[in-house]
């Protein structure tokens, strides 16, 4: 093999590559199109580096086996799609309830339930929010090339060990299929979940106050500390509690943890903004489209910039106001029927106009969709 | 030079589009300190049905993954034929089996024996390989260096894999000579 600078391989690979330089040394999870390379790839990378890959009954045990290893102190993941995404919500409460850190790698496919199986879709956005029921927040992020796929990855981890939490990396059919050069390099940072130093009676594992970024330290299943998982609502030890204050400290903290730490978890990109009259504000494969756009428009001389919401959940609300303050309009290409353009609107002021270009026929929205749009709004 | 080529490779499942495109892009980025991007598309079935890789080869970055103004189509099936010819406008060129019954088309179209030649260089699956190689040598979008280079690569340790693809390959520079 020669030593080459980039590799040229698949966004779902570097998925699995970003995992691995992230520390994550067990795979639980069952094939799906389009994320089956990454299990694929998992079953031959995780033995080599010492870590486990289990090819479980379906995803409902995957999510369970990977809160299980999580909990035994390994960092861990799974990745699937829509039909499998779905399947995975009751456990994924589960790990929002037990705070317990995993990554679930969701590559959309087009839905609702088996869909298109080999076409790509961004339909499951407010699904990687809101599919596990009762009130809670989740950090979900949405790589644009395959070195996103790598980087964000990692991100995905060490965001998942920082703040106790399952984060989703929601991809889709488009990158996780593309070929393009990457470079693997060695993280810059690798973040490892924060330990408990008391003694093994004063340990709880949910005693947030005070702590730093209100996160409670986390120890291992089978160390000399005890650890108790409870989907029902408890106490700072875990143990069942039915106490009415107690469900509104924590069911706030399910949520406020990630509000309190917006500006660490929160990442967007920005393209030719400063003068911008007006703004695509886009996600994942989309941005490839916004992109390809934007540099069609500024030829044209129409003035616009565009915005990559890098963080999907929690979801960009200061950035995109900002955005929307300065421009004249805002075109939100997205290859589903608005969710994204739903969330931009709560922030928008009415001088600026909004405007949604959503596909839903499998097929990537065109550059030329996006020029026509802004073309009809510069005139 | 070209700025930048659209390719696409083009045929049913179990061809080995993906792979022609992805030593394509493999060679370009890993070789040529090229931007390259591939996308496909293909259906539920593992073969038999329509299938395509999207290659694009630039010296600066690529923003858009699918190809959209085609400078080569490859259609190794009937069925990829029957779907691009009447699509493509001039300034494309077509390159086909010769197995396939032509049609009209507003591209400029070339039809050589690709199954024949694979065969004949002792892979009758290297059909994706022989049309690399013409496209290789039609328009120099890649050296043959580079292909060698990531043929190598793609079949580290398989070395009857190697030369057979390489032979295939191969076969598709000469083709045009013959």
């Amino acid at each position: 093999m020669t030593l080459k600078k980039n590799i040229f391989a698949m966004g779902n690979e570097a998925i699995t590559e970003g995992a691995l330089a992230a520390g994550a040394r067990f795979y639980a999870g069952y094939p799906i199109t389009p994320s089956s390379e990454i299990a694929e790839r998992s079953s031959i990378r995780l033995p080599q580096l010492g870590g486990m890959f289990v090819q479980m009954e379906d995803e409902i045990g995957s999510i369970a086996a990977v809160i299980g290893a999580s909990a035994a102190g390994v960092k861990s993941y799974t990745a699937t799609s829509g039909p499998g995404f779905s399947l995975m919500q009751e456990n994924l409460g589960v790990a929002v309830m037990g705070e317990i850190p995993c990554v679930i790698v969701n590559v959309q496919r087009s839905g609702p339930s088996t869909g298109l199986a080999t076409k790509p879709a961004q339909g499951d956005v407010m699904q990687a929010k809101w599919g596990t029921h009762g009130d809670h927040g989740i950090i979900a992020l949405s790589p644009s090339s395959v070195q996103e796929c790598y980087d964000l990855t990692i991100r995905a981890f060490n965001l998942a060990e920082l703040y106790r939490t399952p984060v989703i990396l929601l991809a889709d059919e488009i990158i996780g299929h593309m070929r393009e050069g990457y470079c693997p390099h060695l993280p810059k940072e690798i973040i490892e979940r924060k330990k408990p130093l008391c003694a093994n009676r004063d340990y709880k594992p949910y005693d947030f106050c005070g702590e730093e970024n209100e996160i409670a330290p986390l120890a291992a299943f089978g160390s000399e500390y005890i650890t108790r998982i409870n989907g029902s609502g408890h106490d700072e030890s875990g143990n069942a509690c039915g106490r009415l204050d107690n469900a509104d400290k924590f069911i706030r903290h399910y949520h406020e943890k990630f509000q309190k730490n917006r500006d660490d978890i929160i990442e967007t990109k920005s393209f030719d903004l400063q003068d911008a009259e007006y703004a695509i504000i886009t996600f994942g494969c989309s941005v490839r489209s916004g992109k390809a756009a934007l540099k069609l428009a500024r030829q044209k001389g129409i003035k616009v910039g565009l915005l990559q919401l890098v963080t999907i959940w929690p979801f960009p609300y200061e950035q995109v106001a900002k955005i929307c303050e300065q421009v004249q309009g805002v075109v939100v290409p997205e290859m589903n029927l608005g969710q994204i353009q739903g969330e931009i609107r709560k922030v928008c002021p009415t001088h600026c106009s909004l405007w949604g270009i959503n596909r839903v026929d499998s097929q990537m929205i065109t550059p030329y969709e996006i020029l026509a749009k802004l073309e009809e709004a510069a005139i | 030079m070209k700025e930048t080529w659209q390719v696409i490779f083009s045929g049913v499942g179990g061809q080995g589009l993906m792979l022609a495109g992805k030593l394509l892009g493999d060679a370009a980025t890993g070789y040529e300190g090229k931007y390259a991007v591939m996308t496909s598309a293909y259906g539920v079935e593992s073969r038999g049905t329509f299938a395509k890789s999207d290659c694009l080869i630039s010296s600066s970055e690529i923003d858009y993954p699918e190809v959209l103004k085609p400078d080569v189509v490859i259609a190794l099936a009937a069925v990829a034929y029957k779907k691009y010819a009447p699509l493509l406008a001039k300034g494309t060129v077509l390159l086909y089996d010769d197995s396939i019954e032509p049609l009209p088309s507003y591209a400029e179209q070339i039809c050589l024996p690709l199954a024949k030649i694979a065969k004949e260089a002792g892979n009758p699956l290297g059909i994706n390989l022989v049309s690399l190689g013409v496209l290789v040598q039609q328009t120099g979008i890649v050296q043959e260096l580079s292909v060698i280079n990531a043929i190598k690569d793609e079949f580290a340790g398989r070395e009857k894999q190697i030369m057979l693809n390489l032979q295939s390959f191969q076969a598709g520079i000469r083709a045009k000579q013959i």
